[in-house]
């Protein structure tokens, strides 16, 4: 005999999200960011300060790639030239108006949010390995572009070049308030947390529900009177300000920046972070962010060659492949449950 | 209402739909017909994701082929489709809020007709269940929601019934009447469960390789010795 709700549920991946309120999920954001940055501001000193600082800009940068990855399932294997694109916009903005340091992060999220989306275009048409392979060869000639024109030092000129002995370079001023390493360090883990928000803010939201048609399948989005390509544009802009305003803390970081730093390769790099991670939780983002920038730093540290990297995290990836929910995604897991046991046993 | 002039769809040398005419007057319309009869591609042609070659259709005064799918939404076309689309991640009523953002009207007015829509097919108290959690009946349930937001003037469902169990689809065939007047629209429902089709429809067409084969009252156009031969295979 059949029965109303007889035929099998779809089966659980995930538990289910509606316990966990937005005011919990931004609580545990601040906490979790939050208790990471004291115990390294607390413990790191100059090399590794400076690699965790680098390894929040890496969080950034990888949280844009997971919003498209994840949001929309388009792969983008040009994030980090974008991260450079951002560093290069806002270096440039600061040596023409040298405006107060968060208008500057602004103009560089900006400038890469533009960039991001006009180089998201393809995406309008390509999916795929055909959409990762247009990415990778923007990231390639953002690569050759860069190392011919390099990054301004506060020179004359749209290029803002210097003479060949390089004296009358020019620092970007980091703000006052955060003058130290570990000042910038904890102001960069605040401009994360910001940033962690506003991705979430629009995962919960309308652009966010308008990306889950999209990607479940397009057809249907139209039929639901979705304008497809606004909101894949607008992803491709968020995605892109994320790793502008990256750059931008990147520039801050040093000072200046090197065409030397934003290879191809990196782009790769922040998007097996995104698979390690895991593409669906904020958690992923920022722990994926952070393995890119410490295990290359830790090998550095032991000297040991840093394409060993590589092979890392090449073997990293058979562990993603057996698990999409990547680290992030079991952590959280496992943070859900142990919440809603807490609480169950505080009704009982 | 629906009305469709010598409608031509071509794909190399296939016509799924040759000059077909056709009219959708009763507040619940069928549309039956054999495997590869054309009857989702006429759903596609009539919610723009398939361009004919030839014809024109009507919906009350509007041109419908003049108008891109989106814009189809706009005039109040709502569709369904085969192969039930709720998204895994999203809640019961994210799914229909998702619809709401894109054609109601504003904020209180989505949230009304999401709230409406979720009572209506039964899902009030599961509206917080992710969509990967429902079973398949509310799955399909969520898939009506969605399309009875924004006032929608005509819904095109293909087969929701499908996968349903005898007491499922008896409850849906219930769900099915009820739309029309509840909604104020016009139901057209695609389908190959003949019973289905005769206990809901008022007036039902029949397609067969592309062509009309029957069109009119629901038991007089399934009880034609024609339609029964080509779609039953008895007379």
């Amino acid at each position: 005999m059949s029965e109303i709700g007889k035929t099998e549920a779809m089966p659980l991946v995930m538990p289910a999200g509606p316990g966990i309120t937005p005011g919990i999920r931004a609580v545990a954001i601040v906490a979790v960011v939050g208790l990471v940055s004291a115990v390294v501001a607390l413990t790191a000193g100059g090399y590794w300060l400076s690699n965790f600082t680098q390894a929040y800009c890496m969080a950034l940068a990888v949280l844009g790639c997971a919003l498209l990855y994840g949001q929309l399932g388009l792969v983008s294997l040009c994030q980090w030239a974008l991260v450079g694109v951002g560093g290069w916009v806002s270096l440039r903005f600061y040596h023409y108006v040298h405006p107060p340091f968060f208008v500057t992060i602004l103009a560089g999220g900006v400038g890469a949010s533009v960039i991001g989306m006009i180089w998201g275009l393809p995406a309008l048409r390509m999916r795929g390995l055909y959409l990762a392979l247009v990415t990778l060869m923007l990231a390639g000639a953002f690569q050759s572009l860069v190392t011919v024109i390099s990054f301004p030092v506060g020179g004359p000129g749209l290029l803002g070049q210097v003479g060949a002995s390089g004296n009358d370079r020019i620092m970007m001023a980091r703000p006052i308030f955060a003058s130290s390493d570990t000042a910038y360090f904890l102001f960069v883990a605040a401009v994360t947390v910001l940033c962690i928000f506003l991705v979430e803010a629009h995962r919960r939201t309308k652009p966010g529900r308008a990306w889950a048609l999209i990607r479940k399948n397009e057809q249907m989005a139209i039929a639901a009177g979705v304008r497809i390509v606004f909101y894949k544009a607008w992803a491709f802009a968020l995605s892109g300000f994320l790793a502008g305003v990256a750059g931008a803390l990147l520039a801050g970081l040093f000072g200046q920046l090197d065409a030397s730093a934003f290879p191809t390769t990196n782009s790769i790099v922040i998007f097996i972070g995104t698979l390690l991670g895991g593409y669906d939780a904020w958690l992923g983002a920022f722990l994926g962010g952070i393995l890119t920038r410490f295990i290359p730093a830790l090998l550095i540290a032991l000297n040991v060659n840093t394409n060993v990297g590589f092979m890392i995290f090449g073997a990293a990836l058979l562990f993603a492949l057996r698990d999409p929910l990547g680290l992030g995604g079991q952590l959280t897991i496992l943070a859900e449950r142990l919440y809603k046991k807490l609480r169950a046993q505080d009704v009982s | 209402m629906i009305k469709i002039d010598a409608l031509t769809v071509q794909f190399g040398g296939i016509k799924p739909l040759d000059a077909l005419d056709a009219q959708f007057v009763a507040p619940i319309c069928g549309l039956i017909g054999p495997n590869g009869a054309g009857k989702t591609t006429l759903v596609n042609v009539l919610s723009g994701f398939v361009a004919p070659i030839t014809g024109t259709i009507l919906l009350d005064d509007t041109l419908l082929l003049a108008l891109s799918p989106r814009r189809r939404v706009g005039v109040g076309l709502r569709r369904t489709f085969q192969q039930e689309l709720v998204v895994d991640e999203l809640t019961a009523i994210e799914n229909i809020q998702a619809v709401a953002d894109h054609v109601s009207g504003d904020r209180a007015s989505a949230r009304r007709e999401v709230a409406l829509a979720l009572d209506f097919v039964g899902l009030g108290e599961r509206r917080n269940t992710l969509g990967r959690q429902l079973n398949l009946f509310e799955r399909r349930m969520v898939e009506i929601a969605k399309t009875l937001i924004g006032r929608p003037r005509v819904i095109l469902m293909d087969e929701p019934g499908a996968g349903l169990n005898e007491i499922e689809t008896d409850r849906l065939r219930r769900l099915l009447i009820e739309i029309p007047s509840a909604f104020d629209c016009q139901l057209v429902l695609i389908d190959h469960d003949a019973d289905l089709i005769a206990s809901v429809c008022i007036e039902t067409v029949v397609l067969d390789f592309g062509k009309r084969l029957a069109m009119g009252p629901t038991r007089a156009v399934l009880d034609d010795p024609v339609v029964r031969h080509a779609y039953l295979g008895r007379e």
